[in-house]
């Protein structure tokens, strides 16, 4: 069965420096590169039809390295089996020209991860698309695997999301393998989302072990090869005010944004709520009992799960 | 106007009057007045008596449930036609009467006893075809039983708390449906751990949609009446004649209920009727699909019924010529005049009645479709119902020719989007010292790893130790994944079916807890509003039951080990459980010092 594996870099210089001078198993660039290259490699090599495509994640840009726009044609080499110098050199040319381009600037900017998830889910789906009147007949079972070292980009959760959607709808699968930084909680929701596995790499330096072991084969044969996945996924809901974690929320009826408390005006989508629903819910208010004293006496709406007009308020446990 | 099944001339109270029988009222006036002095639906009528053959006065008493003295109606027209009205209507609601039963009997079934028990009533002379229903026409029937049913129950609407007895019978009705609910109720209320009314509470739900769901009106079943003939041995065929079956192709065909009045009992015998009816070209003409030209020489002539043939209606315009004006979006003969003087050809593409065998059955559906919405919609008037524009120019604005206006939508303005997530993230990174770098010196960093890679793929060595221990650690996940996958259901039965029960238990007691503590709602509609006082009292009983949750589940830990279950396995199985509970009785306990 072929696959078509897009991979995403995450190349943030800073995190990368910091990855070589990690305290416990540091990985620098050039050792992930080496990595990288013997993965590929061995990906083009598993099937004659496997398709490959590299995409880059830049500070503030993103980049497609494979297939490459202008091929760079390497020097030819007897040593080296020509498809895997090609992509190999197709790599690092197009990683070597994109920092020249942003070398010059003088702020590090986040890295363009969604970007670059966006042109994966561009190709993958015109392959998709293509398919039907290609030659090759087999189902392409498309994966994306990102390597990410940066920490999540709050800016970017609701770009996310939708990726994770298109992906969803492409029926593509999104693996993470999480090198460097703290756990990134979009991502983890990105393999969950389309039936992914993520991992946190505890040995960097084994980073091919993990690459060969949990994401080499195609996703359909995961069924029976059983890869490694993350055991546990927050899914905890924090309120949107103070970043509690809640068990019992207040959930805006126009946005769906979630407080800890009753509030009179949502912060986000600004919808006044009446005032006779507040005190409602204000009587409803978990462990805190003399915000309201009188309030609890009233005989009003709970919060547990009803709809009451404006307000409306749910139980997240 | 309702349609009339069958008038009479009698007099009701020694008044002379009209009775009237219509497709759903019975109902009696006065002479000379116009409203009805006696009116009342055909699911009330309960018994019908009559006076011998013969009497001085023809006489017929039809009572109603819950008033047994009924009304008694005297036939003034002269004998015989007196006679033959009453004949006629007797077979009417006779009809109607067996069918109250049945509705009757349905309720019976699934509720407490109705408010009156019909009185039994024997009917001289009933000519009520003595052949068992069969199955097709049962679910007809039964479709029909509801639809009385709920036509007498839409007259009044359930609340839910107002009438105890259909309170009760809205209960078992939703224990009926389902199974879960009705085990819970089992476990708790049957043992008595918790009141009927405390269950119901915060349910009420649950009993408004069931009340609902029987105030639904249905409609008439759309089927045409198309009896099929069974075929038995020896080349006969056979239909068989339900009540349901004689009343459906009366009310389908008016005509045949035509020749049985002239010709019941006097010419023909019911079952001569009906055997003749079958085999004339009455019956065929009535058949619902063109296959029955197939059995066209098995027709035989019959000198009564071919007399109430009508003509095949296939002319070019139908015989029957609908009411009011017809839309000029759907006339066809509507643009018939711009052909031919303006010189525009004539259109050829859609013309009535090409093929003209269709016709008559097209026809026949049509009409079948309208009697269907006349008996859902009521009689409306024809310009009501039809919602004719007589503005034309309003008419030609048609939607499709308008230009579609996009809607925008409302996007989602998330404001302080950063506000939110990164107090998240920031939370996760286990404090990474950011050291200011210089961004210039980072990327030629960047640049200075990818120098001389070939030589360093070519060198790619893995050591063994990190390599070993990436392995191990995928292979626990791997393994801890499948474990749990494996070893899924060893917990003996008994001791499975404990812990559901008490995980059960638990959460209604939750249920109940929460539902007492948190404000009633006052979007359900009940009459039944508990006070502070007892809602308190029901807080402090659950909180009791809630404390021993831990010990039932002490025991099940012990019971598991005794029975050589892992225990742990019980423990972790209902920790979430015990998280609840104390989590309910912190909340009680804080609330209530804050008091």
């Amino acid at each position: 069965m072929s696959t078509l594996l897009a991979v995403v870099l995450d190349l943030a210089p800073a995190q990368w420096h910091a990855a070589a001078k990690a305290s416990t198993s540091p990985l620098p660039l050039a050792t992930f590169i080496q990595h990288l290259n013997a993965f590929l490699n061995a990906h083009i090599a598993a099937n004659n039809d496997n398709i490959i495509a590299v995409f880059a994640a830049l500070p503030g840009t993103s980049v497609m390295l494979y297939p490459a726009a202008e091929p760079h044609v390497p020097v030819p080499d007897a040593n080296s089996y020509t498809p895997f110098k090609l992509l190999d050199s197709a790599i690092i040319h197009g990683i070597e020209r994109e920092l020249d381009v942003i070398a010059d600037s003088d702020n590090e900017v986040p890295v363009a991860l969604v970007g670059a998830l966006s042109k994966a889910l561009c190709y993958i789906n015109r392959l998709t698309i293509a398919q039907p009147t290609a030659k090759n007949e087999h189902a392409l079972d498309p994966h994306i695997l990102v390597l990410s070292v940066s920490p999540d980009l709050s800016s970017s959760y609701i770009p996310i999301m939708n990726a994770i959607f298109s992906a969803q709808k492409l029926k593509v699968t999104i693996d993470v393998c999480k090198i460097y930084g703290p756990e990134t909680v979009f991502l983890q929701q990105a393999a969950h989302l389309t039936g992914g596995s993520y991992i946190y790499l505890e040995r960097r330096d084994a980073l091919l072990q993990y690459l060969t072991m949990s994401f080499l084969s195609a996703p359909a044969l995961r069924k029976t090869l059983s890869v490694p996945t993350q055991d546990k996924i927050d899914f905890r809901v924090a309120c949107f005010c103070h970043k509690n974690i809640v068990d019992i929320g207040f959930v805006c009826s126009v946005c769906l944004s979630i407080f800890c408390q009753p509030v009179p005006v949502c912060s986000t989508c600004k919808t006044r709520f009446p005032m006779k629903i507040l005190q409602r819910l204000n009587a409803a208010r978990p462990l805190l009992p003399s915000a309201n004293s009188n309030g609890a006496a009233r005989n009003s709406s709970p919060a547990g799960g009803r709809t009451n007009g404006n307000g409306n308020a749910t139980r997240t446990r | 106007m309702p349609t009339s099944v069958c008038t009479a001339k009698a007099s009701y109270k020694k008044a002379p009057g009209l009775l009237e029988l219509t497709d759903t009222h019975i109902q009696w006036t006065q002479d000379g007045k116009k409203a009805p002095v006696v009116r009342f639906t055909h699911s009330e009528a309960s018994s019908l008596f009559c006076s011998k053959e013969g009497a001085a006065q023809c006489r017929l008493k039809i009572a109603k449930y819950g008033d047994e003295n009924g009304y008694n109606f005297a036939f003034t027209s002269p004998q015989p036609t007196a006679s033959a009205e009453r004949e006629k209507f007797k077979q009417e609601l006779t009809a109607i009467i067996t069918k109250n039963r049945a509705a009757l009997e349905l309720t019976q079934q699934t509720s407490v006893p109705p408010p009156s028990i019909p009185v039994t009533a024997p009917i001289s002379n009933a000519p009520t075809p003595r052949i068992p229903p069969s199955h097709p026409a049962v679910s007809r029937a039964q479709s029909v039983v509801s639809e009385r049913v709920n036509e007498r129950r839409a007259t009044t609407p359930i609340i839910p708390g107002n009438d105890a007895a259909n309170d009760f019978r809205l209960r078992k009705k939703v224990l009926v449906s389902d199974p879960e609910l009705a085990s819970l109720h089992r476990d708790l209320v049957m043992s008595g751990q918790i009141t009927e009314t405390e269950f119901w509470d915060g349910r009420e739900h649950l009993l408004l949609a069931q009340a609902a769901f029987e105030n639904q009106k249905k409609g008439k079943p759309g089927q045409l009446v198309d009896p099929r003939p069974e075929t038995v041995e020896g080349g006969e065929i056979k239909i068989r004649i339900t009540p349901q079956l004689v009343h459906d192709i009366f009310d389908e065909y008016p005509v045949v209920a035509k020749a049985y009045s002239d010709n019941v009992p006097n010419k023909l015998s019911e079952a001569e009727f009906w055997k003749r009816y079958f085999q004339s070209k009455l019956f065929n003409a009535h058949r619902a699909s063109i296959r029955s030209s197939a059995t066209q020489h098995v027709v035989k002539d019959d000198p009564i019924f071919d007399k109430y043939l009508e003509k095949d209606d296939d002319g070019l315009e139908p015989r029957r010529q609908p009411a009011g004006d017809v839309d000029l979006f759907v006339d066809l003969g509507a643009t018939l005049e711009d052909h031919g003087e303006t010189g525009n050809e004539r259109d050829i593409t859609m013309q009535p009645g090409r093929q003209r065998g269709a016709l008559p059955l097209i026809r026949k559906f049509n009409e079948h479709s309208e009697r269907l919405l006349n008996s859902a919609l009521g009689e409306a008037s024809a310009a009501k119902r039809r919602k004719i524009d007589k503005d034309t120019y309003a008419a030609i604005e048609l939607d499709d020719l308008r230009d579609s206006e996009s809607s925008a939508g409302i996007t989602l303005e998330m404001q302080d989007r950063e506000r939110y997530f990164e107090g998240r993230t920031a939370a996760g990174s286990n404090g990474v010292d950011h050291e200011h770098l210089d961004f210039k010196t980072l990327v030629h960093e960047a640049k200075q790893n990818l120098q001389n890679w070939e030589t360093n793929l070519n060198q790619l060595k893995i050591e063994r130790k990190p390599g070993d221990a990436a392995l191990m650690a995928m292979t626990t996940n791997v393994a801890t994944r499948l474990d749990v996958r494996s070893r899924k259901n060893d917990i003996p039965v008994g001791l499975f079916t404990q812990m559901t029960t008490c995980q059960t238990a638990a959460n209604e007691f939750l249920r109940q807890f929460w539902l007492s503590m948190y404000p009633q709602p006052n979007d359900v509609q009940t009459v039944v509003v508990a006070t502070p006082a007892q809602r308190a009292a029901k807080a402090e009983k659950m909180i009791g039951y809630l404390s021993k949750t831990k010990e039932k589940v002490d025991a099940l830990v012990r019971t598991a080990q005794a029975d050589g279950v892992d225990h742990n396995r019980v423990e972790v199985a209902m920790k979430p459980l015990l998280n609840a509970v104390d989590w309910a009785l912190t909340f009680y306990h804080t609330r209530k010092g804050a008091r």
